[in-house]
């Protein structure tokens, strides 16, 4: 079906509906519990550790086995739930070290930092070449300017309307009011905006952070999930530094 | 110290000049002793270091980590002990009948000296056949004793080693019954638990044999220790994932009654075991839970969460509430009527175990709760009121992540009106308003950041919640401001395209290019 899902209607939503939830014995549900009867009767719970309960789970329990990363092309396995935000912050938020913008993945980051900061790409795009990348991994098609991108990505890949790749927090109001008028005159303008203006871009979250998974940090490169194959960056342009390092 | 020949073994030549060997062994008998300690404390299955009549080597250490000089000795002497009981078997003369006792206790003793009984030893040597030899008919009790005593600690360990009983099983079945002295009946039962402890396969064979009367048979009497094993033994039996062997036991004559009058008034030991069964009977039979339901078996439940606090009979009596709350909508709308004494009862006893230390009671009674406030209005309504929702606010933003979902739902569940089947179901405002006002939010935006599908799916079910009813238009500046977004945003690079979607819908919706323009 080529129909777009106009997600503004909001009409395949899975509004909260409060039904009541039954769960068979051997569910992972109430595998803590069938653990403690069984510790309880050999009479062993009070001499166990916190790490040893862990690991008595893990037994039992598959969910319990830990959780991985559900970033695209990251795959990390995570000990505990609890890990994951420090897992989050530590690896996908990676900033860009001339302006600071953070993006999820290390490939993000570095395509942000070829289309805002990068003069040799600004040259292409006015000689007309298709230099805007698709942002999702594996999909390869090229776009020569900011919004044919944007465009694919709202009608191919389904993102959000107000997705913009530039800026990973979101604006504060001064702002939202100052890119509510710079869409209005841009309204007519097929092209995108100087991308050397920074400033007024505004890309949440897609490609704005180019991942702190950067060829700099010494884990191996990503590994992606599903179809898509994994990509090493291919073109790292000179103004990259070293992404520093958010621990 | 009473059985010290081991002790009298005990040789130096640990600390001569394989010391070091000797050392690296020890290191890797202990890892091996790790994961084998650990895997025997998670089986369903029980040890039996002191037999029903009260004998037993009660003076071993606990957790004594055997050398292997220790090991060898052990398996040594069972061999031993086996051939001994070979030659005792066979024997027809004079005294035939004590020298078959004395093998038989040996070979007991030995395989109830530590927690890793010599049990390969004793079936390499070929115990099985000749225990079975000694259940047969006539047999006096000692000697069947004895021999269900053995049977009973070589199906406590692994499974392959349950698994060779399965010849004994139909005599191990037969002495079940009521001409047996109650000792060896125990003692039968015993192992029948160990066996049915196994595995859905053994529990089929078991009951294809016949298991299932005779065993039942034996919860009916007010007290004993023979009861208490054998409803354990019958918790095993019924576990399924099958529910035929549930749906038969409520079936037996007496059973029913039995159950509610050991839940009532039975010591906490054998009302625990009671409670287990129970809780297979509520969990896999929809009859059952029917029967139990109709038959006020709520009453007795809520009375012991009330005052007990042995949480070995607290999580059974709970999880039985839950199944059967959960498993029949008849219990929520005709026994626990808003303003009926059983219902308040029933909050009051949830209200107690969300207080308590332990985790699995509270997360067991945020569940319970969580579908009761499925209820109707009056049921969201009772909820709200009680003492139970400034206790779940806590619990939301403090407890650990399986609490916190479980909390989740029912404060969820407090703010939606009963589904109707058309279209989105209404929100009850004052309730979301009240909860949103007492800050629950950022615990939904933090079930949001989670790496749980269902966690997440849940933080951002109620944060459309919000965004929707939250009056003057103020939900998406309170999502704002518990970096509602930036959690949202997350899911722009998220693998599972369902939340994308979810997420990247609520952002479109409430957070587009108008957002914040016209303040």
């Amino acid at each position: 079906m080529a129909m777009v899902v106009d997600y503004k209607h909001d009409s395949s939503f899975p509004y909260w509906t409060s039904i009541r939830r039954r769960f068979d014995p051997d569910s992972p549900f109430f595998s803590s519990g069938n653990l403690e009867r069984e510790l309880l009767a050999k009479q062993v719970a009070l001499d166990l550790t916190e790490d040893e309960r862990n690991q008595l789970e893990k037994m039992i329990d598959n969910d319990a086995r830990g959780v991985f990363c559900p970033i695209v092309g990251c795959g990390a396995r995570l000990t505990s739930l609890e890990d994951f935000e420090d897992h989050y912050i530590a690896r996908h938020t990676a900033s860009c070290s001339v302006c600071s913008r953070v993006y999820p993945t290390s490939r993000l980051l570095s395509i942000h930092v070829s289309e805002a900061h990068d003069s040799f790409f600004q040259a292409k795009v006015a000689r007309g070449y298709a230099m805007y990348e698709c942002l999702v991994e594996g999909c390869d098609l090229k776009f020569k300017n900011y919004k044919g991108r944007q465009q694919h990505l709202v009608d191919k890949h389904k993102f959000p309307t107000s997705f913009e790749f530039f800026n990973k927090a979101h604006p504060s109001k001064k702002k939202r009011l100052k890119n509510q008028q710079k869409r209005r005159m841009h309204k007519k303008d097929e092209e995108a905006s100087s991308k050397m203006e920074v400033e007024n871009e505004t890309i949440d979250g897609l490609v704005s952070a180019v991942s702190k998974l950067s060829t700099s940090d010494s884990s191996p490169s990503n590994i992606s999930f599903g179809r898509r194959n994994a990509r090493g960056l291919t073109f790292v342009p000179r103004s990259i530094h070293a992404p520093r390092e958010k621990k | 110290m009473a059985d010290d020949s081991l002790a009298s073994h005990r040789r130096d030549p640990i600390k001569s000049s394989v010391g070091n060997v000797a050392a690296q062994r020890r290191r890797q008998n202990a890892a091996t002793v790790g994961k084998e300690r650990r895997e025997s404390l998670v089986r369903a299955k029980r040890l039996c270091r002191v037999g029903a009549t009260g004998e037993g080597d009660v003076l071993v250490e606990e957790n004594h980590m055997m050398t292997d000089e220790e090991g060898f000795l052990l398996e040594d002497q069972t061999s031993s002990a086996v051939k001994e009981l070979k030659s005792a078997v066979v024997y027809q003369g004079k005294g035939a009948m004590q020298k078959r006792v004395n093998a038989l206790r040996e070979l007991r003793r030995l395989l109830s000296k530590s927690e890793f009984p010599p049990v390969e030893a004793a079936l390499k040597a070929g115990a099985i056949p000749l225990l079975v030899q000694c259940l047969s008919f006539g047999s006096p009790d000692e000697q069947l004793l004895e021999a269900a005593w053995c049977l009973t600690n070589i199906a406590a360990g692994k499974p392959e080693e349950t698994k060779a009983l399965l010849p004994a099983l139909p005599l191990l079945i037969a002495h079940l019954g009521e001409k047996s002295s109650l000792p060896v009946a125990e003692q039968c039962a015993w192992a029948l638990g160990n066996v049915a402890g196994e595995g859905e396969e053994l529990r089929k064979v078991l009951l294809s044999q016949g298991a299932l009367p005779p065993l039942a048979r034996m919860v009916l009497p007010n007290k004993g220790s023979t009861v208490r094993t054998a409803a354990w033994a019958l918790s095993n039996l019924i576990k399924g994932p099958d529910p035929k062997a549930a749906t038969e036991l409520i079936k037996v004559d007496g059973v029913l009654d039995a159950i509610l009058r050991h839940l009532r008034k039975s010591d906490e030991e054998l009302a625990t075991e009671v409670a287990w069964v129970v809780v297979y009977l509520s969990a896999l039979s929809n009859f059952a839970t029917g029967v139990l339901v109709k038959s006020d078996a709520l009453q007795p439940l809520v009375e012991r969460l009330a005052t007990s606090n042995s949480l070995q009979l607290l999580i059974p009596v709970l999880r039985s509430l839950g199944n059967l709350v959960a498993g029949d909508s008849h219990t929520t709308s005709t026994v626990l009527i808003p303003g009926h004494e059983i219902t308040d009862g029933v909050i009051k006893v949830l209200v107690k175990c969300l207080k308590s230390d332990h985790r699995v009671l509270k997360k067991e009674a945020s569940w319970v709760l969580s579908n009761i406030a499925a209820g109707s209005i009056e049921h969201k309504q009772l909820i709200y009121s009680s003492e139970a929702v400034p206790l779940l606010l806590r619990l939301l933003s403090t407890a650990p992540f399986d609490i916190r979902k479980e909390v989740a739902y029912v404060l969820g569940n407090l703010c939606v009106a009963p589904a109707t089947g058309e279209g989105k179901p209404d929100l009850i405002k004052e309730n979301l308003v009240s909860l949103v006002q007492r800050g629950c939010l950022s615990g939904f935006i933090d079930l949001v950041r989670s790496a749980d599908i269902e966690a997440a799916r849940l933080g951002l079910q109620f944060t459309e919640l919000v965004l929707r009813g939250m009056p003057n238009g103020d939900g998406p500046k309170l999502v704002e401001q518990e970096d509602g977004i930036d959690a949202m945003e997350r899911y722009q690079f998220h693998e599972n395209e369902d939340l994308r979607n979810m997420a990247n819908g609520l952002v479109d919706k409430y957070f587009g290019e108008d957002y914040g323009v016209n303040e």
